[in-house]
């Protein structure tokens, strides 16, 4: 029987299947994350500068405005859903005639910080250095309980509106034809490249804290 | 996680922060207006890294020229770096800005890396009981001269099937389409020729593929199509094709199949003997709301289509045709996909047979056609024990399949993406006559069978391959 003679292809690819880890699910990397507890915050400090590589020190210096989005969640070992979130994002733009970053950091709140530096890694590490930021008040975290920050960083974020747009400008319906049988004698017509840098940032990092023990207050 | 919302809303934060600017303490401080007040003249635009793709072709998509005033968050800028991308004409795009002549002027520079544009639409490849080999490729380079101009040529040919009377397949299609454009129509044409023949039985059991129980109608087609398509929102496109062919059949000398006890009945063999004409306009809606065009996340998709072939174009075959295509995408919490695929289709009149609905085009088990060459006499497995392995060609089809997708890996590297999937579903195909017939059983009046694949989705450097069991199934006379 045909099916018999497949059975090892099936098989195999089953077990392909089933072994494979979901692109989504690859473990972040775990880095050491400074915790403090002060005026009834839990104070985050972190460092992401790894966000940026060598070739997007000549995008900084593009004379267009770079982004940089921070999420924080905190997560409680066991649930699933985040116990509190914070975010900062941060603009860095290169003045081409005062040969200066100027630099913005908005934080979810409503709350703006506006800075001046003077050269690239200056500029990286306010944006991607997370000193003392505020992640959430003490009194959302149970004492005795065991939690652990989950941080994406992403650089250049593109609004889900633009992305739906490129997504259509992708599909070029433009070059399918009818559907049935036609297609097969008109030949199939969809010669699609997806730029995998069409994503919905430019880079991301993914990382967690190592879990700690909320201490009793 | 959830960051989706909030993220959305950070996103936006600089637009919402604006009018109400606060310190770090809190307090108000002076406007801060867009771009950090940076705002620069375009003095001239300088294009760098385009060995093959002409200037004027980027220059459209990027909507910016000398005199026009950007500011550092212009979003017109990262829009253009996208469209350029999204050509696919490109590995990597920036845009920058260098100073000008005087304060306040600035060169706008836009370095594009180029990829290659040519990538393989398919293989022909297999054999069957009734063919031993047929072979071929379709490639497409997809910016001819450097323009935009999609161009593709593909080409299938067979060793002659063990049919009686039947003579080896050639089909030839070659395609052009105008460059990709965001607005205004984008025209399209297509050429094609083939040379095979169609198989009808004559005797034997409907389950049994044997090529002496067939004969050979040699058909000769040539036409083209041209077609003009409009974008009309975000996820809707309206594409209006006309078509015209010559067809040429020569019918076999045996006419009449024998059923067995002295009883016989006339083949119907779907297309005109000699020479005919076919004309046709059709009218294709296609809604698309998917993440994705290559391996969705979530979303829909639905293509509704209407053929009309009537003597004013002239044709001689009159019919009507309506197809309607839908995919709805559900992402699971673990990051799977589940997608369900359906498909309705009718047609009304005396089309010829390769434009009605084939059972290889419903049964991803069997042999795929090739530019509307048929190489193989395999019936439908026939899992159901219905009277599905006695039809081929019909006027009403349907079909329903739920697809399970695991997304591999995202990188990049030649290969950038990959899904595996398993697929399961049941299709039928019948006629008008068939489905009305008094005193048949559900089977006889609607035969159906169960289709199954499961493979790997691949999004490569080259094009999108399918690599499938169903695939490799319906290439091998198993």
């Amino acid at each position: 029987m045909w099916y018999r003679r497949c059975l090892p292809a099936f098989t195999a690819l089953a077990l392909a299947v089933a072994q494979a880890t979901p692109a989504h699910a690859q473990e972040p990397e775990e880095r050491k994350t400074g915790i403090n507890r002060r005026d009834g915050h839990l104070l985050v400090s972190l460092g992401l500068q790894d966000l940026f590589k060598a070739q997007d020190t000549q995008r900084l210096l593009s004379g267009f405005t770079s982004r940089v989005l921070v999420r924080i969640a905190i997560l409680r070992l066991d649930q699933s859903e985040p116990v509190a979130q914070a975010m900062r994002q941060t603009e860095i733009v290169y003045d081409l005639w005062d040969e200066k970053f100027r630099m913005r950091r908005f934080e979810a709140g409503g709350k703006v910080e506006t800075r001046e530096v003077g050269n690239v890694t200056e500029a990286i590490d306010l944006a991607t250095v997370l000193a003392g930021f505020p992640v959430a008040e003490i009194d959302r975290l149970e004492p005795g309980a065991s939690y652990r920050l989950s941080v994406r960083a992403d650089l250049n974020p593109i609004s889900q509106e633009l992305l739906a747009d490129v997504r259509r400008w992708l599909a070029r319906p433009s070059a399918r034809s009818r559907t049935g049988s036609g297609d097969s004698f008109f030949g199939s017509f969809v010669s699609i490249f997806v730029n995998p840098r069409i994503d919905d940032s430019e880079r991301q990092l993914r990382l967690v804290s190592p879990p700690w023990v909320e201490p009793p207050r | 996680m959830r960051f989706t919302s909030l993220a959305a809303l950070l996103i936006l934060l600089p637009s919402l922060a604006r009018a109400q600017i606060l310190n770090s303490e809190n307090e108000p401080i002076a406007a801060m207006p867009d771009g950090f007040g940076l705002h620069y003249t375009i003095e001239r635009i300088e294009v760098r890294g385009n060995h093959k793709t002409r200037t004027e072709l980027i220059l459209r998509e990027v909507v910016l020229a000398p005199g026009d005033t950007v500011t550092a968050d212009d979003a017109r800028v990262e829009r253009a770096r996208l469209r350029l991308l999204a050509l696919g004409y490109f590995v990597d795009v920036r845009l920058s800005m260098i100073k000008g002549e005087r304060r306040g002027f600035a060169v706008l520079v836009i370095e594009v890396e180029e990829r290659g544009t040519i990538i393989l639409n398919a293989i022909h490849l297999g054999t069957s009981e009734a063919t031993s080999l047929w072979g071929g490729l379709d490639v497409a380079e997809r910016n001819f001269l450097g323009r935009g101009l999609s161009l593709g040529a593909g080409f299938v040919s067979s060793t002659r099937p063990k049919v009686d009377g039947a003579e080896p397949a050639l089909g030839l299609s070659l395609r052009m389409a105008g460059p990709p454009r965001l607005h205004g129509l984008l025209l399209s044409g297509s050429a094609l020729f083939s040379r095979g023949s169609e198989f009808f039985r004559s005797q034997g059991a409907a389950s049994e593929p044997d090529p002496a129980d067939f004969v050979a109608v040699n058909v000769r087609r040539a036409g083209g199509v041209l077609g003009a398509g409009a974008v009309l929102s975000r996820t809707a496109y309206l594409l209006a094709e006309g078509r015209f062919e010559m067809v040429r059949a020569e019918w076999p000398t045996l006419r009449d199949r024998d059923l067995g006890q002295g009883a016989s009945q006339p083949i119907a063999f779907l297309v005109r003997e000699g020479s005919s004409r076919l004309g046709s306009l059709a009218l294709t809606l296609d809604l698309d709301s998917r993440t994705d065009p290559v391996l969705p996340r979530a979303g829909r998709h639905l293509v509704v289509s209407l053929e009309a072939a009537t003597p004013a174009c002239a044709s001689q075959y009159t019919y009507l045709k309506a197809t309607a295509q839908g995919s709805l995408y559900f992402p699971l919490g673990i990051g799977h996909i589940i997608g369900v695929h359906g498909l309705l289709g009718g047609l009304l009149g005396d089309a010829p047979y390769f434009d009605r609905f084939f059972v290889g085009d419903l049964n991803l088990l069997l042999p795929p056609r090739a530019y509307g060459i048929n190489f193989s006499t395999q019936p439908s497995r026939n899992f159901l024990g219905t009277a599905v392995a006695d039809h081929r060609y019909d006027k009403l089809a349907g079909r329903l399949l739920i697809e399970y997708a695991v997304p591999l890996w995202r990188r990049h590297s030649l290969l950038y993406r990959g899904d595996a999937f398993v697929a399961f579903g049941v299709f039928a195909l019948t006629n008008p006559d068939d489905l009305g017939r008094s005193g048949a059983s559900p089977g006889q009046r609607l035969p159906a069978d169960l289709t199954a694949d499961l493979g790997l989705r691949l999004d490569t450097y080259i094009g999108i391959f399918t690599l499938s069991v169903a695939n490799a199934l319906g290439r091998l006379p198993l």
